[in-house]
């Protein structure tokens, strides 16, 4: 493979993050982590790991308090759309249309209004949203609000994505549906993603790699390749190699050293 | 829906208006018609006056044009002071909520606005800015001023955090979050302050044109009525000043609904 000789995208080295307070909360610690260039990389971990946390310090809201991040690198300070970071929480801005959401990191850069329109045309027929251009997200379902809010992101074309459980509060069909969504954009438009989930068979049905995370403090507990054939589809979650490495990636992640 | 709120307001001040009527006629003849005012007796008050009187009052009050040039007086004087305090009020407002980012900086400050008696400042506004119209319209501007900094103030920092941040990662300047996602997210606290430093404003004028009282001018009218007393003169003005409020508000509902399209249930 290639992957070992390209540099990676994103690192992060030894990593302890601390929430200060009166009973302070060790989130992570000494985690190491990199994710290579165009690499779909998915972090797995259970509630209350740190899995947000780390997002967080890789979007540039939180400095670790020990260790450090490189990204492209250069270390990161602050926010910035090279790292496109969707958050865990429903952030689509309910005073924007749908278009208007989708255009506002273009507006950000100073893109002239023509050149917005065009992105913007072209990523809602990508989600399938073309009808609702002008709605308000209150006419959407929570599905479609975080595709808008992929999407968005997407549209300033940044270097790497930062997606947490962008689809945690789905049923199983829309989720299917959204991860094949997802997987259709990444596949035409490859991308560095970082892609946060507590699902095991998410993270198997979109990875390239899956790290799993250690119950808090976060830390790597194990890693996993997943070399099964795209573009994946229903057959892939059945196939034989699919649930070979579900069964390996179930093990680690279940109570245990 | 605007409208069923409409029609059930409109039923309310029917109701009002016809168990006053019954209560008015009830009381005719049993209500004592002469009241210890402190220093001396007053004759024939009306204490519940019955729907002739109020009507004659009412016409009187009508064709001299004193109700007419009173509710126009006033509303122009509550209408610059409302502009100029929630200008001020919302500017000063969006400044300490937004322009500092410790909370701890600012909200001391505006707490003492909030225990601000801004109606006991009119003695002081006589000597500021004298006996005209200035020291009038001020003094509603600083009521309105103190209520919507707070509602500015406030608006600002109860803006949801995950919509700053998605912003900030998007590549959105400090300006451009100001604009985009901080005006529009506070604007609901905001315009809430403004109906109600609306309302104030017409509690506050009330007061205010007693400064070089005269008329016309319905602040002076329900001071004078009160002085007397005549009884139909202050109900025809309290319920103007009701209905002004009103009109206000409904003004005001109407703009809220169109601008907040956005949200899950308007007004
Ligand atoms: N702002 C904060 N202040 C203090 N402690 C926090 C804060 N945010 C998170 N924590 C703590 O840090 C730990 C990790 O939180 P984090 O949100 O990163 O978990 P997570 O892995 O994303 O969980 P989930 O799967 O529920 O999203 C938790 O124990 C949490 O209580
Ligand atoms: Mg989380």
């Amino acid at each position: 493979m290639t992957a070992n000789a390209s540099p990676p995208l994103l690192e992060a080295l030894d990593v302890s993050y601390t929430y200060s307070g009166l009973t302070p909360t060790r989130a992570l610690e000494d985690l190491s982590l990199e994710v290579k260039e165009n690499e779909f990389l998915a972090v797995l971990g259970p509630v209350g790991c740190g899995k947000t946390t780390l997002l967080r310090i890789f979007a540039g809201f939180l400095r670790p308090t020990k260790g450090s991040v490189r990204c492209a690198g250069s270390s990161i300070d602050g926010p910035g759309w090279q790292r496109g970071y969707v958050l865990q929480e429903q952030a689509i801005f309910p005073w924007m249309t749908v278009r208007e959401n989708l255009e506002f990191g273009l507006l950000a850069k100073g893109v002239a209004p023509a050149a917005r329109r065009a992105v913007s045309d072209q990523f809602l027929g990508l989600i399938g949203l073309s009808e609702f251009e002008s709605a308000f997200p209150k006419e959407l379902s929570t599905g479609m609000s975080k595709m808008v809010e992929v999407a968005r992101v997407l549209a300033t074309d940044p270097a790497l994505l930062l997606l947490d459980e962008p689809f945690g509060a789905l049923d199983a069909q829309t989720r299917a549906r959204m991860q094949d969504a997802l997987a259709g954009l990444w596949e035409r438009r490859r991308k560095t993603v970082l892609f946060v989930t507590h699902d095991v068979e998410e993270a198997l049905y979109l990875a390239d790699r899956i790290v799993v995370l250690s119950p808090r403090p976060g830390k790597v507990k194990a890693h996993f390749a997943v070399d099964l054939p795209r573009p994946r589809s229903v057959e892939t979650r059945f196939s034989t190699g699919f649930l070979a490495v579900k069964r390996k990636v179930w093990e680690a992640t279940g109570p245990g050293p | 829906m605007p409208s069923l709120r409409v029609r059930r307001g409109a039923v309310a001040l029917l109701a009002l208006a016809v168990v006053y009527l019954i209560a008015a006629q009830v009381g005719r003849g049993r209500l004592p018609d002469r009241i210890w005012m402190g220093a001396h007796y007053v004759e024939n008050v009306q204490l519940l006056p019955t729907w002739h009187s109020l009507a004659e009052e009412g016409a009187f009050l009508l064709e001299s044009g004193i109700l007419l040039d009173s509710v126009l007086v006033s509303s122009g004087r509550v209408f610059i002071g409302l502009l100029l305090g929630s200008l001020a009020g919302i500017v000063l407002g969006l400044l300490t909520g937004w322009g500092t980012r410790v909370e701890s900086l600012a909200d001391p400050w505006v707490t003492l606005f909030r225990f601000t008696p801004a109606l006991a400042l009119l003695p002081l506004y006589v000597v500021w800015f004298g006996y005209g119209e200035a020291s009038k319209v001020l003094l509603i501007a600083t009521n309105v001023a103190v209520i919507t900094l707070l509602g500015a103030h406030h608006g600002v920092r109860a803006v949801p955090r995950v919509y700053l941040d998605a912003a900030a990662s998007l590549g959105a300047s400090r300006w451009l979050r100001f604009r985009k996602i901080v005006l529009p997210a506070s604007f609901p606290s905001i315009f809430n302050s403004v109906r109600v430093a609306a309302g104030l404003a017409w509690v506050t004028i009330v007061v205010a044109e007693l400064i070089d009282a005269r008329m016309p001018s319905l602040g002076y009218l329900l001071a004078l009525s009160g002085a007397y007393p005549r009884v139909p003169t202050m109900l025809i003005g309290i319920a103007t000043v009701g209905a002004l409020v009103l009109v206000f508000d409904l003004l005001a509902l109407l703009l809220h609904a169109r601008a907040t399209r956005w949200m899950g249930r308007a007004g």
